[in-house]
């Protein structure tokens, strides 16, 4: 027992995301801030690729250059490999590097990694464990001390096998995986953990658009705790799809001018892709971009520049299958537009700002749009991942193992949510409204604390609680009457008409579905407030409490919970 | 809150319905607030008592 908690005292831990394209390192600095990590090399986006030339390893930035020399013993996009069988992967991102191929139950790249001229197989855990090494290098020797211990950002749809697949190689590199956690909810920790955020009740959309694949994912924030309610995974699309937009486009031009198409030629496509690349995140931060290649192909030297608007031109039906993503997982969870609160975008394809301003066109003005074009605080997409396991590693790394274990495991699968939101009766004028108090999705136990205004005039009030459904509202504005038109201006009027009846109105309104219970506050001052507070027990029981702020006395009372 | 007109209940307390169900998730094992949560479930604590340790 001494020896472990001695273990613990000693473990040093930092926030790890390994993506295909690239991984990061994030710490929480002394200030309690998270904070990337660079490398050696200053990137903080390390691209995920290993690259050997006469035994000697390469890895981040200068392996990737060597997708175009060396590519043959250069290993990239691999991380979806991991504990998965030959059969089931997808190996169309390696096709410019090393090919993945089926050895024994798994899959393994055959790469010249030493001196010898014959080329060994190494599996690709052996690979992650080589990259999550240099990783934990660079951390070490930027933190001046050695890293052991460390939290890990995986995607929602990681299966059982890759996950011990990943802890595996992991711990081969000398990095004890304190906890896995999934890349949308790091992300919403991220945003949620800065100073100046407010704990609150919200549903959050996050798009995790990736190099080679892009996720979506509704989560329910409820008192500071995260419930996934549904998932969207689309596997081909990512920076990648954007990539291939901009080659063509260079290509194309290459070829009116020099009657070649350098993308035949492997070198040649190689060099447009990295360049590409760099022009697309040009164009994400500024409106022109220029690429320039020596010797693309035939030995004949490229440059050319591209505008922002000719690109959103040509990626607009890209643009358009990222959005449908969104709108996608909004719709499997069962819910609208209009009930999302907050759009985070995570990944570095979510740099691109139209990307941002299409989605803001979808949902509400009152739901918060989380990326740089349309949110002037927004956290860098490429970091919210590395961020937020910086922040888990933090919170976790004082804990023995043991305690880790016990708190991920049974406490989490078993907890019950609210199917109806719990509030009160509020009424204003003639108006009955329902303000909801503990919302759909609330993780039990629960309880919350609200203030309502009492009638001007003070006196005995009423409190009703009770359970409330909202609906979606759709008013269709009155037609407008056609005999004021005159023949002359018929044309004109026709058409603002027919634009004015599409556009509907769309809110939300709750209903009150059922009563709960019914409390009398009395004697209650004018202009003075009343404070409710309700508790729900995991079996559904409540304990209510009603007083006067500032007063006395309390109204309390318990609903049973109901009979199975 | 709205105003009660001949309206009476025992210590000012009634229990009209109860409610209609929950449907069992998996709570995201991530961020400080799970983590108090986790706690409490550990050692059966309430929110009260957790806040006075």
């Amino acid at each position: 027992m001494s020896s472990e908690t001695n273990g613990a005292a000693e473990r040093f831990a930092i926030g790890i995301s390994f993506g295909n394209s690239s991984s990061s390192i994030a710490r929480l600095n002394p200030e309690g801030k998270a904070e990337v990590i660079a490398n050696e090399e200053g990137d903080r986006q390390i691209p995920t690729a290993l690259s050997y030339i006469d035994g000697e390893e390469y890895h981040g930035t200068q392996a990737k250059a060597q997708l175009i020399r060396n590519s043959q013993n250069t290993v990239a996009y691999f991380r979806d490999y991991l504990g998965k069988d030959f059969k089931s992967i997808d190996a169309t991102p390696c096709h410019n590097s090393a090919h993945p191929q089926q050895h024994e139950d798994t899959v393994a790249f055959t790469i010249r990694d030493t001196t010898s001229e014959t080329p060994s197989t190494v599996t690709v855990s052996e690979i992650a464990t080589r990259h999550l090494r240099r990783l934990k290098q660079s951390a070490s020797d930027y933190l001046g001390k050695e890293v052991n211990a460390a939290v890990i950002t995986v995607p929602t749809d990681f299966n059982d096998a890759q996950r011990e697949a990943l802890i595996a190689s992991a711990n081969a590199a000398g990095l004890e995986v304190l906890q896995l956690i999934h890349e949308p909810v790091a992300a919403v920790l991220a945003y949620d953990a800065r100073p100046e955020a407010v704990v609150t009740d919200k549903l959050t959309v996050v798009a995790d658009l990736g190099g080679t694949r892009s996720d979506a994912s509704v989560i329910a924030c409820r008192g500071g705790m995260y419930t996934i309610l549904a998932t969207a995974h689309d596997y081909e699309l990512g920076g990648a799809t954007l990539d291939k937009i901009v080659i063509d486009h260079f290509a194309k031009e290459f070829i009116k001018k020099h009657k070649t198409d350098p993308r035949e030629n492997a070198r040649g496509l190689a060099k447009l892709k990295l360049e590409g690349e760099a022009t697309k995140r040009a164009l994400s931060l500024g409106t022109n971009a220029t690429l320039s290649i020596e010797s693309l192909t035939d030995g004949i030297d490229y440059g050319s520049t591209i505008n922002r608007t000719r690109y959103e031109l040509l990626s607009g039906k890209v643009f358009a299958q990222f959005t449908g993503l969104i709108e996608q997982v909004v719709k499997k969870a069962g819910l609208d537009v209009l009930d999302i609160d907050e759009v985070i975008f995570a990944g570095g394809t979510s740099h691109t700002p139209k990307i941002a301003q299409l989605a803001r066109n979808i949902f509400s003005e009152k739901t918060a749009i989380l990326a740089p074009s349309t949110f002037t605080a927004a956290i860098n997409p490429s970091e919210l991942a590395p961020r937020g396991a910086a922040i888990q590693a933090s919170l976790i790394q004082e804990f023995d193992k043991e305690d880790i274990e016990q708190s991920i495991h049974p406490v989490v699968t078993a907890t019950p949510h609210l199917q109806n939101a719990i509030g009160v009766e509020v009424t204003s004028g003639d108006a009955v409204d329902f303000k909801a108090l503990l919302h759909v999705e609330t993780a039990l136990p629960a309880r919350r604390l609200a203030q309502f205004a009492a009638p001007k005039e003070g006196g005995d009030v009423l409190i009703r609680v009770c359970e409330g459904a909202r609906e979606i509202k759709v008013t269709k504005p009155e037609p407008k009457p056609k005999e004021e038109k005159t023949e002359a201006d018929e044309d004109d009027s026709d058409f603002s008409d027919s634009d004015d009846e599409e556009e509907e109105t769309r809110e939300i309104v709750w209903k009150t579905e059922k009563p709960i219970a019914e409390l009398a506050v009395k004697g209650v001052k004018a202009g003075s407030k009343v404070e409710l507070m309700i508790h729900v027990d995991a079996d559904l029981g409540l304990q209510i409490t009603a007083r006067e702020v500032g007063g006395q006395s309390a109204v309390r009372g318990a609903v049973e919970a109901p009979k199975a | 809150p709205a105003l009660p007109s001949g309206w009476s209940a025992e210590k000012d307390f009634k229990a009209v319905g109860t409610l209609s169900g929950a449907t069992q998730r998996n709570l995201e094992a991530v961020g400080p607030f799970f983590l108090a949560h986790a706690r409490r479930k550990r050692h059966g604590r309430t929110f009260s008592e957790d806040e006075r340790i």
